[in-house]
């Protein structure tokens, strides 16, 4: 399988908290990878750090084997950013525009296609996350789920080569972390690769083709899906089995 | 020797060094609008968009603060200068106090108080809601989108805003001694006509965009580093009011300083 995405050594202190002590892994194309972690591990700081939010203190972040982490130039870090995006934990709409402009932003900016074209676009991924006629809808009119869900649209839109899911269903009833999720294995079919934050187990297991624990600043596990759920390591059990069953497995 | 390391090592050298510190973010904060202006992608909607809300929305105010200036002033003047048989300098004082200082400084504060924390609020929120995360996200940069707009649309307006509070005080101090001490609007006109000159003029429009250039990099770098949610948004609208009117009140004295040697008194 062919590696686009690859993470080598990368460290990274806030002050005197270290974060990362030294992250290695590497992502293939059209897999989707599920990062776990207790609360403050530095996972969302991870996501961050591969899109450039965040520099690392030591380590490279490889994109196709070039080295982005270390890209000072805008032009540069803008390409980058339209083959890699970010979907944010809260969506992070921009709240003075409307749906269509939030999803249209990207593509005003780096496509040179017309306005009826991006009307197009626009209307289709709308179709895709099943949100067709929201268009003139303002932020503040959304649900979490549906704020959530556009924000995937927008992130979605220039068809990036992998898109970095920041805890896509945190804070959502059951029948939104289903639509979150159903809306991720649809971009995975269409070849979409991915790294997934998340605490939702379920919703990683159904998603994810490989699981990541992130614990003591550096990659615990790293396994396929039957492997995380069938490893008998206490570590590993705290996130794999369902509440409450920890206990008698242990017993 | 101990004494002294201390003192050097001290919490006020570091507090020193860490305004020193900031000053320097200013300072290059000021160099990237610089870059972000003269290079491409160009916003010019949204310095259109900027303009017209920080300007246009300025628009009240700045005719309140003239209008009361100038009456309070004359007001004020007049009835100091008539018990030494003055009041004829009053056209002469209240007009060049207006051009020179009163209307850029009046109107500079005002509008610091105004835009300035809005500002800071906008885009601190932006930043504490990810949404400053996000236009990075998306490859563009926030500096050309938020800031160049705001600080250029300061620039422009502020000059314009003084212009109008000038000419409203001059005007409202035509209605007072016209009113209060029986002066023709004629010779009112022709007393001001003959003090200011256009060197005093555009003395006052120098300062109040290079006030506006402070309000914008000030309230622009505080919002986007501001943190800490809903209060550190509120923390920073604070400090932009205070900061940029202090920054605009030190700066003056020098600008006044420097308009001085090179016009003269």
């Amino acid at each position: 399988m062919q590696t686009i995405l690859e993470l080598n050594n990368i460290h990274k202190a806030f002050g005197e908290k270290r974060i990362h002590q030294g992250i290695n892994f590497s992502l293939h194309k059209g897999e989707s990878l599920g990062l776990l972690g207790g609360s403050g591990t530095g996972k969302s700081v991870l996501l961050r750090t591969i899109i450039g939010l965040e520099r690392a203190d030591s380590g490279d972040v490889l994109y196709h084997n070039k080295v982005i982490s270390k890209i000072k130039s805008e032009v540069e870090l803008a390409k980058i950013r339209t083959q890699i995006s970010y979907s944010f934990q809260s969506g992070a709409l921009f709240d003075s525009l409307n749906v269509f402009d939030n999803i249209a932003y990207p593509l005003f900016e780096h496509t040179k296609l017309n306005f009826k074209e991006i009307q197009h676009k626009v209307a289709d991924v709308l179709k895709l996350i099943d949100l067709e006629g929201i268009e003139s809808l303002m932020p503040s009119d959304l649900s979490g789920g549906m704020q959530k869900r556009v924000g995937m649209a927008r992130a979605m839109v220039l068809d990036p080569e992998i898109i970095l899911y920041d805890e896509p269903t945190a804070g959502l009833d059951p029948a939104n972390i289903e639509n979150v999720i159903d809306l991720m294995l649809k971009l995975k079919k269409m070849g979409q690769s991915s790294i997934l934050v998340t605490h939702d187990i379920p919703s990683a297991i159904r998603f994810c083709d490989r699981i990541l624990i992130l614990k003591d600043g550096k990659i615990y596990f790293n396994g396929t899906v039957p492997e995380f759920t069938e490893s008998s390591d206490p570590n590993i059990l705290k996130f794999s089995l369902p509440q409450g069953k920890e206990a008698t497995h242990a017993s | 020797m101990k004494e002294i390391t201390k003192s050097i090592d001290g919490p006020e050298t570091r507090a020193i060094v860490d305004r020193l510190y900031e000053v320097g973010r200013l300072v290059f904060f000021f160099a990237t609008i610089l870059k972000c202006t003269f290079s491409r992608p160009f916003y010019f909607m949204r310095l259109v968009d900027q303009v017209r809300a920080l300007g246009l929305g300025s628009l009240s105010i700045t005719v309140v603060i003239g209008l009361t200036m100038g009456l309070v002033m004359t007001l004020n003047f007049g009835y100091g200068l008539v018990k030494f048989g003055g009041v004829l300098y009053v056209p002469a004082v209240v007009s060049l106090s207006l051009a020179r200082e009163m209307a850029p400084i009046f109107t500079s504060l005002l509008v610091a108080g105004r835009i300035g924390s809005g500002m800071a609020a906008e885009i601190g929120s932006m930043n504490v809601t990810q949404q400053v995360d996000a236009i990075r996200a998306l490859g563009t940069n926030p500096i050309r989108i938020l800031v160049v707009p705001r600080f250029w649309s300061a620039v422009i307006s502020l000059p314009l805003l003084t212009s109008l509070s000038c000419f409203l005080g001059i005007l409202g101090g035509m209605i007072v001694c016209q009113n209060e001490f029986g002066m023709p609007a004629g010779f009112y006109i022709n007393k001001v006509l003959d003090t200011v000159k256009i060197h005093d003029f555009l003395s006052g429009l120098v300062k109040s965009g290079i006030f506006g250039a402070i309000i914008a990099i000030v309230g622009c770098w505080r919002g986007l580093s501001t943190v800490g949610g809903t209060r550190g948004v509120g923390e920073s609208t604070t400090w932009v009011v205070v900061t940029s009117s202090i920054a605009i009140l030190i700066t003056d004295f020098f600008i006044s300083k420097i308009f001085l040697l090179i016009w003269g008194h």
